[in-house]
């Protein structure tokens, strides 16, 4: 029988860790064991399993005498993971990491009503339906003079209207993701940055510092952790982002990801879907990739000094 | 023990309401699975009516039985997805009795288990099916037996705009005598898209030729056209050839180049497609003859006056690739599939006076789509308001159907991204060629026969 302070505390367990925990394993855990599950059966159209098989990765992988395991990746998925390294890196680093950064520093020097409008203006392509922002975009870059971006090319600049779904699609999509992705650097890092004891920025003064200073030595060290914290999180949510790519490009080769891939041998209307064991498979190099990144920037951005106790007990 | 008394008695009652149930008359619910669509809300009407003629008979017969229908709406985004939700539904034991469904799908609904084998219905009701065009019935065939009944058919071409032919110069001779050269194999595709090429560049149309942005039959067809035979029937395969390929992107690659075809056809919406030709953008559209009604309401067309619409609009059958060859046409009828379900019998029924000249005309006229009964085309809505289909009827001569194979939906998907990779030059067209089969041989394994 334990004694009351043991109840309490597995009743305490149960309520704080309880709802994450359900979360991680409904969410997580048993997707990826049904991935892994599917990955080795034959599951197609009917969704029912006759066999449990390899096939699915011997549609992924040829063999080659001279790869290290006998083996390499067709082409395109050599293709899909390097049209998705692309896109990760570029739409991380210029929108959700340095575009986010610079939301977060310009929003929060403004005065604050005026900081305010400005970061929830950049908020609404991440409240407006994912269609809406999808059918704006589309309407933006229509290659024909009625798209807004020509409109302003061909009348203000009078230059030759672009067709970006044709010329620049990889570009299209970065843009597009990141101006959803900065929203959510620039909300983390604002409270970040609020969340630096004031005395220190009137200290700074006192010594002479100008906002440049002020920024790169009192700001900046203290969005470290945030920084470390978006640069994992978005790159692995990047990683397996299809949505936008699908509403905007459909299932355009150029624009084909590797979350795209698994998307249009599954689920995707119309595209010669209903490969469910496939996909799975496609998704499957998708984990393990993406795990492989998550470790890599953990080391990197030496998280787990970010996740290690406080070095002050606090009771 | 009052809850146990209560049980009791409630059980007793309940198996009363059980036993008692057919006294009073028997109510069979014959369910329907068809997807919400725009171009054919009849598929469903006229089966949701034919479910009302059956209980007049069963109530004439003094019969106790009645037929309830209840109708599966689904809202898929076309015909291919419909069918994978279908499948999916069956698998788990949510099997509807009647299908609206693209009869490509036939192959994988018997592999299946979900599609009946109606042969013997067919054979046993010849006053419901004895006049159903002959051709149309090996849309509806697997393994040379038929699943299912055509529901309508169709004829699918490229439109010509004659005003922009005249504004380009061609003469009235050339334009009339189009059809014709076409179906001699005199004018190929290359002189296809030479001609686009010419008109637009001669400034009387902004964009040469559009074709659907999407996977679709129309690519079959313009397959065929370029000699590759889709189908094995003996082996039930899907086959392709390396040549027919090559030769086929290598045209499509020649018309981006020639500038007869936007390099960024497979990035349009639907909507830019249909409205570069009925916006008279450009000369030509390559899609099928339901088109007729939104092209008489956009050029401002009397709906009787086929003379009007014909001076403006050229009708063709894709060309053949080669001189002297054949042009090819393709029909994609829906087709009516009756589930393999205890109630299939009455479902059968229910399809066969569906099938009826009166209730098929209502939607063929209404939706512009061809007959599927040879009498229908002497009725009088077809004779005054379905000119089109009549004139529609000839091109089917060199129509072939989609075959009826499990995988041709890959198929197709993997033969449209060597479509998108030449026409966006992403690949030459042997590279392209070589990319697709590498795709074909890799998904389909042991259903396709590679020819040389």
């Amino acid at each position: 029988m334990l004694n009351k302070q043991g109840q309490r505390q597995i009743t305490n367990a149960l309520v704080f860790l309880g709802p994450a925990c359900v979360f991680l394993v409904v969410l997580l855990v048993i997707p990826i064991i049904v991935d892994l599950v599917v990955a080795f059966t034959d599951m197609e159209q009917t969704i029912i399993v006759t066999e449990l098989t390899t096939e699915q990765f011997r549609k992924i992988v040829r063999p080659n005498e001279d790869a290290l395991l006998g083996f390499e990746l067709r082409g395109s998925f050599y293709r899909a993971l390097a049209k998705t390294a692309v896109f990760v890196f570029f739409t991380l680093t210029i929108f959700n990491i340095t575009f986010g950064l610079l939301l977060a520093l310009t929003t929060t020097a403004l005065p604050d009503w005026l900081g305010g409008t400005f970061r929830a203006i950049w908020l609404l392509p991440r409240m407006s339906p994912s269609v809406v922002y999808a059918l704006l975009w589309i309407w933006v870059v229509d290659p024909t003079e009625r798209g807004l971006l020509n409109q302003i090319l061909v009348n203000v600049f009078g230059t030759e209207p672009v067709n970006m779904f044709l010329d620049q699609p990889m570009a299209l999509i970065v843009v597009a993701n990141g101006f959803i992705g900065a929203s959510i650097g620039m909300l983390i890092l604002t409270s970040s940055i609020r969340s630096i004891p004031e005395h220190l920025f009137h200290a700074a003064r006192v010594d002479g510092a100008g906002s440049l200073s002020i920024v790169r030595h009192i700001v900046l060290p203290a969005l470290r952790w945030p920084l470390s914290y978006i640069t994992v999180f978005q790159a692995l949510a990047l990683m397996v982002s299809f949505e936008y790519i699908f509403l905007i490009m459909g299932p355009a080769r150029s624009t084909m990801t590797m979350a795209m891939l698994a998307y249009t041998k599954t689920l995707a209307p119309q595209i010669g879907s209903g490969q469910y064991a496939y996909g799975a498979a496609i998704t499957l190099i998708l984990i393990v990739f993406g795990t492989v990144v998550a470790l890599v920037l953990y080391r990197l951005a030496n998280m787990r000094s970010l996740l290690a106790n406080p070095k002050i007990e606090v009771q | 023990m009052k809850p146990l008394k209560y049980l009791i008695s409630g059980a007793i009652f309940a198996a009363g309401l059980v036993a008692g149930a057919p006294i009073f008359s028997e109510e069979v619910t014959v369910t329907l699975w068809s997807r919400a669509d725009r171009s054919g809300p009849m598929r469903a009407g006229n089966i949701v009516m034919a479910a009302d003629q059956l209980n007049n008979f069963l109530e004439a017969a003094g019969s106790d039985t009645r037929v309830k229908l209840e109708l599966i709406e689904t809202n898929a985004k076309g015909f291919d997805a419909d069918s994978l939700d279908l499948l999916k539904a069956h698998s788990v034991g949510d099997t509807p009795d009647i299908i609206v469904a693209a009869h490509e799908w036939i192959g994988a609904f018997v592999e299946a288990g979900l599609a009946a084998n109606l042969e013997e219905h067919i054979q046993a009701n010849p006053d419901l099916y004895g006049d159903i065009i002959p051709q149309l019935w090996n849309s509806v065939k697997y393994k040379g037996e038929r699943y299912g009944i055509p529901q309508d058919s169709e004829v699918r071409m490229f439109f010509l705009n004659n005003d922009m032919l005249r504004e380009a110069g061609k003469s009235e001779e050339f334009i009339a005598s189009l059809p014709e050269e076409v179906n001699a194999g005199n004018f190929t595709m290359a002189d296809f898209c030479d001609l686009a090429a010419e008109v637009k560049n001669s400034g009387a149309a902004e964009i040469g030729f559009v074709h659907r942005p999407n996977i679709g039959p129309d690519f079959q067809m313009a397959m065929a056209s370029f000699g590759i035979d889709l189908y094995n029937e003996d082996e039930a395969k899907l086959q392709i050839t390396r040549s027919g390929l090559v030769n086929y992107y290598t045209w499509l690659a020649d018309c981006v180049e020639k500038g007869a075809l936007p390099a960024d056809m497979t990035t349009y919406s639907w909507d830019s497609v249909h409205a570069a030709f009925r916006g008279e953008q450009a000369l030509s559209k390559f899609h099928g003859i339901w088109n007729l009604g939104p092209q008489l309401e956009a050029f401002g067309i009397d709906p009787l006056d086929a003379d009007a619409y014909f001076n403006k609009i050229t009708w063709i059958n894709a060309p053949a690739g080669e001189k002297g060859g054949e042009p090819k046409n393709l029909s994609h009828p829906i087709v009516y599939i009756v589930a393999d379900t205890p109630n299939k019998d009455l479902a059968a029924m229910i399809v066969g006076l569906a099938s009826q000249p009166i209730p098929n005309t209502r939607h063929a006229v209404g939706t512009n789509h061809t007959p599927i009964n040879n009498s229908q085309a002497a009725m009088p809505e077809f004779v005054t308001q379905g000119w089109g289909l009549v004139a529609g009827v000839p091109l089917l001569e060199y129509a072939e159907f989609m075959p009826n194979h499990s995988r041709i939906g890959q198929y197709n998907a993997i033969t449209f991204q060597g479509v998108q990779a030449v026409e966006t030059g992403e690949m030459d067209p042997e590279e392209a060629a070589e990319f697709v089969i590498e795709e074909l041989e890799t998904e389909l394994g042991d259903d396709l026969i590679i020819l040389d």
